[in-house]
C-alpha cells in the first residue's frame, strides 16, 4: 500500500492529523452541537438531531476517501487501515441508527437535547479512536473516554431512579474494569518494555524464536498482564463472569442508549480485543484459547438461560446480547483469516439486527412508556403488521434462522471454529442457539398468537362461533397500553435500513464477506 | 419457451414469492379475491410443475434442469439447482398439495385470510427450493426457513393447544436441524482439508473420503436432523401434537410434504455422503423403523381423536419407508420412494376428510360421530377409497408401494420384514374400525342429523388425489420408470463403499450377519 506521506509529501504531524480525520469531524460537530445549548431557540428545535446525522455522513465520506490507505499517526499510537475502515462503518452505522431512533424518544423526557446528541457523537468518536488505537495507553484512554460517555448517557434521564441506579452500577463496575485494564498494561509493559502493540508483537516474536535466557520470567509477567487485560476487555464485551453490569445498565438506560451500548460499545470492544489478541495474545505464552473457550460457553449458556427467565424485553435483549457475545467469541477462537473475518461479519450483522429490534421496542415504548413487559406485546402483530413483521424478522435473525444475517454470521464463525477443530465448542454453541430460539419465539408468540385469556373480547362484530381456531385472534382492545399513535419516520427509516441489511447479509453476503476479508488482511500487515 | 424450460426450477421456486408480492397489495378485507387469486396462482404453479414432468428425460439418473450461479464464492456455495427422478415427483406433490390445501381452507380459515394465503405461498417457495437445491448451504437455507411459515400456520390458525404445539414443532425440528448443520459443516471442512477447496456442491462432497469412525458420528448427527423431521420412532412426539392442532391445510402440508424432507434428506445427503456408516448402521435404522411401524399402528388403534389417529398412522407408514430405504435393494428403495408419494397423497386425503368432518360436526372425537354414511354418501365413498388406499388394498396406490418395500427387503431382512408386514394388518384394524365407528352405526350426535354431503369445491379438492390413487394403483410404470434410474445410481454410489463394509464385517467376525 502506498504511504500517504510519500504521495502528498506531507510531514509527520500532518499525517497524524490525517489518521484521525473521521474522528475529528465527529468531535468538531459534537462541540458545535454542544454549543447550541447557548442559543435557546436553536436548541429547542430539531437542529442538534440533524447536525449529528450530518456529522456522521461527513465522517463516512472521509472514511470512504481514505479507505484503502494505511496511515500511522502520532508515533504509531493510531493506525488507520482497512481493519479500522470496516469497524468505523459499523460504529458509524450504530451511531447513525441510535441518533435516528433517539429523536422521538428523548423528546418525551424533560432533559436537555443538545447535550444528549453531543454525548452520542463523543461516544462514536471515542469508539472510533479505540478501534484505531495501537498503543496500550491509547487503548486505555479511549476505553475510558467511551465508558464515561456511556455512564453519562445511561443516567441521562434525570430523576428516573432506574436510570440513575443503572448509571451508578455501570460506573462502579466499569471503573473496576478500567483498573484491571491499566494494571494489565503495566504488567505487559514491565515484561516487554513497549507500549506500542506492534513493538510488543515483535518483541514477543523475537524472544519466542531466539529463546532468551530469562524467558520464563518474562513469560509469567506477560501472562499475568494479558490475563488482567483480558478481564478488563471482557467487561466491555460483557462476557459471562464479567457481565454483571449488563442487564441493569441496559434495562435502566434510555432505550436508544441501550441500543448504542449493545451495538457500538460491543463492536468497539470486540474490535480492539481482536486486534490485541491477534497481535500479542496468539503466542505460546499460555493457551488463551482455552480461557476464551470457557468464557464463550459460559457466556452463551448463561445469557440464554437468563434471557429465558426474563419477561422484560430490554432485559431479555440484554441477556441475549451476552449470549451473542459468546457466539462472536467463537469466531475469535476459531481464528485465522476465516474466523476473524467471520467475527467482523457477525459484528456488522449484529449491529443491524439489534438496532432493528431496539427500534421496534422504542416504538412501543413511545406509545406507552411502561410497555416493556413482553405480555404487553400481545396481539400487536395484527395491529401494526409492518412493525411486527420487522420485529419478527430481527428476532429470527438473532435466533439464527436462515435468510437472515444472523444465520450467515453464525454459520461463518461456527464453521471457522470447526475448521480449527473446536468441535465440542461448536456443538455446545449449536445446542445453545436451538435453546435460544425458544425465548425469541416467545416474543413472536405474544405478538401473533395471544392466548384467549389475555385478550379482552373486542367488539369485532363477527363472533363466528367457537368453531375454527382462528376465532380467538380477535384484536386486543386499547387497554393494553398501546394507543394508536403515529410512528415517527426516523424510527421507520431505522427499521427499513436494518431490514434491508439484515436481509441482504442473509441472502447475498458475498459483498460483506469480501469487505471483511479485505479488512482482516490488514490486521497482520504489521 | 426455451427460456422457460431452462429456468423452470427457478421459476417454480420464485413464482409463489412473486405471487406473495402481488397479494400484498390486495386489501385485507377483500377475502374472496385473496382466496381465489391465491388458489389460481397455486394452480398456475402446479401447471408449471407439470412441465417438469413432461420435459423430464426418464432414462437417466443425471440431474436435469440444472442451473448454476455463483452465490457465496468464499464458501464455495452456489445457487445450484437440479432434479432427478426422486425430487421430480416430490416437487409435483408439493405443488399439487399446496393447491389442494389452499382450496380446502375456504371454509376453515376465516380470520386473517391474507396472512394465511401469503404464508402458504411462502411455504411453497421454500419447500420447492429444498427439493430442488443441490448445494448444501442453499438446501439448508430453504430447509430451515420452512419452519417459520409452518410455525405461524399452526400457531395462528390451530385449535386447542396450538401455541404449545407450534413451539414444540419448531424447537424439535430446529434442534435436530442445527445438529445436522454441524454434521454438514464438518463434512464441508473435511472436504476442504482433503482438496483445499471450499465447496458446498453436493456432487463434489460425495467424493469426500471420511474415516469410518468419523462417518458413524457424522451419521448420527445427520440422522438426528432428518429423523426428527420424518419422524422416526423415539423422536416422533412433536408430530401428533402438531398434526392435531394444525388447521386442515397445515396438516395436509405437514403430512404430505414436510415429513418427506426427512426421507429425502437421507436419500440425498446422509446415505451417499456417509456410505460406510450407512451400510454399518442400516440394520439398526431398520429396527428403529420397524419399531415405528408397530408402535405407530398400535397407538393408532387406541386413539380417540381422528386427527391423532391419522397422525400416528403416519409414524407407522414412515417406518415402512425407512425399512425400504435402508434395506437398500433396488426394489425396496423404489417402493420406498413411491410410498413417499403415496403417503403424501393418501394421508393428505385422509386429513382433508377429517377436516371436512370437523367443519361440519365441530368435533374430532370418534365417539361423537356415527351414522354419517346415510347422510353423506359421496363423502363416505371417497373417504372409503382413501382409507383403503392407506391400508394397501390392491388396485390402489398404497398396495404398490408397500408390496415393493416388502418384497425388496425380504431377502436381506426376513424376520424384520415379516414383523413389519403385520403393520399392514394393524392398519386395517385401526382404519377400518375407525371408519366403521365414524361412518356407520346409529346416529348418536344430534349435530349429525343436519350433516351435509360434500359440495363441489370439496369434491374438486379431493378428486385429484383420488384419481392419483387409482392411477398409481393400476399403472405405476410412469412413476417407477422415472424413479428407477436414480435409485440404481444411488445404490451404486453406496455399494462402491461396500467392500470396506465387508472388510469390517470380516474383522468383527460378522461375515454371516
Amino acid at each position: 500500500m502506498l504511504d500517504v506521506s510519500q504521495v502528498y509529501n506531507i510531514n509527520f504531524l500532518e499525517e497524524g492529523m490525517l489518521s484521525v480525520i473521521p474522528e475529528t469531524i465527529i468531535i468538531i460537530f459534537a462541540f458545535i452541537v454542544l454549543f447550541l445549548t447557548f442559543f435557546e431557540k436553536l436548541s429547542k428545535s430539531n437542529n442538534p438531531y440533524y447536525l449529528s446525522l450530518i456529522s456522521i455522513g461527513f465522517s463516512m465520506l472521509y472514511i470512504l476517501m481514505l479507505s484503502g490507505r494505511t496511515i500511522d499517526g502520532f508515533y504509531g499510537s493510531i493506525v488507520f487501515n482497512k481493519f479500522s475502515v470496516f469497524l468505523f462503518i459499523g460504529i458509524l452505522f450504530s451511531g447513525f441508527l441510535t441518533i435516528l431512533m433517539s429523536n422521538n424518544y428523548i423528546n418525551n423526557f424533560e432533559v436537555p437535547l443538545p447535550e444528549y446528541y453531543s454525548l452520542i457523537l463523543f461516544g462514536v468518536a471515542s469508539m472510533m479512536l479505540l478501534v484505531s488505537s495501537n498503543n496500550l495507553i491509547m487503548v486505555f484512554l479511549s476505553i475510558e473516554f467511551m465508558s464515561i460517555t456511556a455512564y453519562i448517557l445511561t443516567g441521562y434521564l434525570k430523576g428516573n431512579a432506574r436510570s440513575t441506579e443503572a448509571a451508578l452500577k455501570y460506573f462502579v463496575l466499569g471503573t473496576f474494569a478500567s483498573a484491571f485494564l491499566i494494571f494489565g498494561s503495566v504488567f505487559i509493559y514491565a515484561a516487554t518494555g513497549h507500549l506500542n502493540l506492534y513493538n510488543i508483537h515483535f518483541f514477543i516474536v523475537n524472544i519466542a524464536s531466539k529463546g532468551f535466557v530469562n524467558f520464563d520470567n518474562i513469560k509469567i509477567y506477560l501472562a499475568i498482564g494479558l490475563i488482567l487485560f483480558l478481564v478488563g476487555l471482557a467487561f466491555k464485551m460483557s462476557l459471562f463472569p464479567f457481565h454483571a453490569w449488563t442487564p441493569d445498565a441496559y434495562d435502566g438506560a434510555p432505550t436508544p442508549v441501550t441500543n448504542f451500548m449493545a451495538t457500538g460499545v460491543k463492536i468497539a470492544a470486540f474490535a480492539i480485543f481482536l486486534r490485541i489478541f491477534s497481535l500479542i495474545y496468539n503466542f505460546n505464552i499460555m493457551n488463551f484459547n482455552n480461557i476464551l473457550w470457557l468464557l464463550a460457553i459460559l457466556s452463551m449458556s448463561f445469557g440464554n438461560i437468563a434471557a429465558l427467565m426474563s419477561s422484560n424485553i430490554k432485559r431479555l435483549l440484554a441477556y441475549s446480547s451476552i449470549a451473542q457475545a459468546g457466539y462472536i467469541l467463537v469466531g475469535i477462537i476459531g481464528g485465522g483469516y476465516y474466523g476473524y473475518s467471520g467475527t467482523l461479519f457477525y459484528l456488522l450483522a449484529y449491529v443491524f439486527m439489534t438496532a432493528g429490534a431496539f427500534a421496534v421496542v422504542i416504538i412501543f415504548e413511545n406509545f406507552d412508556l411502561m410497555s416493556l413487559d413482553i405480555k404487553k406485546y400481545s396481539g400487536i402483530g395484527y395491529k401494526y403488521p409492518i412493525v411486527a413483521a420487522a420485529m419478527t424478522f430481527f428476532l429470527l435473525s438473532l435466533a439464527g434462522i436462515p435468510v437472515t444475517s444472523g444465520f450467515m454470521g453464525k454459520f461463518y464463525v461456527f464453521s471457522a471454529a470447526i475448521k480449527s477443530r473446536y468441535n465440542l465448542l461448536v456443538l455446545i454453541a449449536f445446542i445453545n442457539s436451538a435453546f435460544a430460539a425458544f425465548y425469541y419465539i416467545k416474543i413472536i408468540v405474544q405478538m401473533y398468537m395471544p392466548e384467549k385469556e389475555e385478550l379482552i373480547a373486542s367488539s369485532n362484530g363477527a363472533q363466528r362461533g367457537g368453531m375454527s381456531g382462528g376465532t380467538n385472534l380477535d384484536k386486543p382492545s386499547g387497554d393494553f397500553g398501546i394507543v394508536n399513535g403515529k410512528i415517527n419516520e426516523g424510527l421507520m427509516i431505522v427499521i427499513f435500513i436494518c431490514l434491508f441489511f439484515t436481509l441482504l447479509m442473509g441472502i447475498y453476503p458475498q459483498l460483506f464477506i469480501n469487505f471483511a476479508h479485505n479488512s482482516i488482511s490488514s490486521l497482520w500487515n504489521v | 419457451m426455451d427460456f422457460f424450460i431452462k429456468y423452470l426450477l427457478s421459476i417454480l421456486i420464485f413464482f409463489p414469492l412473486a405471487s406473495v408480492i402481488l397479494l400484498l397489495f390486495i386489501n385485507k378485507k377483500n377475502e374472496g379475491l385473496l382466496r381465489n387469486l391465491a388458489s389460481i396462482l397455486s394452480l398456475v404453479e402446479f401447471i408449471f410443475s407439470v412441465y417438469l414432468f413432461v420435459y423430464f428425460k426418464p432414462d437417466t439418473y443425471k440431474f436435469q434442469f440444472v442451473e448454476k450461479l455463483n452465490w457465496i464464492s468464499t464458501f464455495g456455495a452456489s445457487y445450484f439447482l437440479g432434479i432427478d427422478g426422486v425430487s421430480l415427483f416430490l416437487i409435483l406433490l408439493t405443488t399439487l398439495l399446496t393447491f389442494v390445501s389452499l382450496i380446502s381452507s375456504y371454509r376453515y380459515i376465516k380470520d386473517h385470510v391474507k396472512e394465511f394465503v401469503i404464508l402458504m405461498l411462502i411455504l411453497e417457495t421454500f419447500m420447492i427450493g429444498t427439493f430442488a437445491s443441490l448445494d448444501v448451504l442453499l438446501f439448508y437455507l430453504f430447509w430451515e426457513f420452512m419452519l417459520i411459515p409452518m410455525y405461524f400456520i399452526i400457531g395462528m390458525w390451530g385449535t386447542g393447544r396450538r401455541v404449545y404445539s407450534a413451539v414444540k414443532f419448531v424447537l424439535y425440528t430446529l434442534s435436530g436441524s442445527l445438529i445436522m448443520l454441524f454434521g454438514l459443516i464438518y463434512i464441508f471442512i473435511l472436504h476442504y482439508d482433503q482438496t483445499g477447496n471450499f465447496t458446498f456442491n453436493i456432487l463434489r462432497l460425495y467424493n469426500t473420503h471420511i474415516p469410518i469412525n468419523l462417518q458413524i458420528l457424522l451419521f448420527i448427527a445427520l440422522f438426528l436432523g432428518f429423523a426428527i423431521k420424518i419422524p422416526v420412532f423415539p423422536f416422533h412426539t412433536w408430530l401428533p401434537d402438531a398434526h392435531t392442532e394444525a388447521p386442515t391445510a397445515g396438516s395436509v402440508i405437514l403430512a404430505g410434504v414436510l415429513l418427506k424432507f426427512g426421507v429425502y434428506g437421507f436419500f440425498r445427503f446422509a446415505m451417499p455422503l456417509l456410505p460406510g456408516a450407512t451400510l454399518m448402521l442400516a440394520p439398526i435404522v431398520i429396527i428403529i423403523g420397524v419399531i415405528g411401524v408397530l408402535y405407530g399402528a398400535l397407538v393408532s388403534i387406541v386413539q380417540k381423536d381422528l386427527k391423532r389417529l391419522v397422525a400416528f398412522s403416519s409414524v407407522s407408514h414412515m417406518g415402512f419407508i425407512m425399512l425400504g430405504l435402508f434395506a437398500m435393494s433396488v426394489i425396496s428403495v423404489d417402493g420406498s420412494i413411491l410410498q413417499l408419494l403415496n403417503h403424501g397423497i393418501t394421508t393428505g386425503a385422509l386429513f382433508l376428510f377429517v377436516g371436512m368432518l370437523y367443519e361440519r360436526a365441530h368435533t374430532r372425537q370418534i365417539a361423537d360421530f356415527g351414522g354419517i354414511a346415510k347422510k353423506a354418501p359421496i363423502l363416505t365413498t371417497l373417504f372409503m377409497i382413501s382409507v383403503l388406499a392407506s391400508i394397501g388394498l390392491p388396485g390402489l396406490n398404497g398396495f404398490v408401494g408397500e408390496f415393493l418395500i416388502l418384497i425388496g427387503s425380504f431377502n436381506h431382512y426376513m424376520l424384520l420384514t415379516i414383523i413389519a408386514a403385520s403393520g399392514i394388518i394393524f392398519a386395517a384394524v385401526y382404519l377400518l374400525w375407525m371408519f366403521q365407528r365414524v361412518m356407520f352405526q346409529g346416529i348418536t350426535n344430534p349435530q349429525i342429523e343436519s350433516f351435509q354431503d360434500m359440495d363441489l369445491r370439496e369434491i374438486i379438492t379431493v378428486l385429484p388425489l383420488i384419481l392419483l390413487m387409482f392411477l398409481i394403483g393400476f399403472y405405476p410404470a410412469p412413476f417407477l420408470e422415472r424413479i428407477d434410474p436414480t435409485v440404481v445410481h444411488f445404490l451404486g454410489m453406496i455399494s462402491r463403499h461396500g467392500y470396506i463394509h465387508n472388510l469390517i464385517k470380516l474383522k468383527m467376525g460378522l461375515s454371516n450377519a
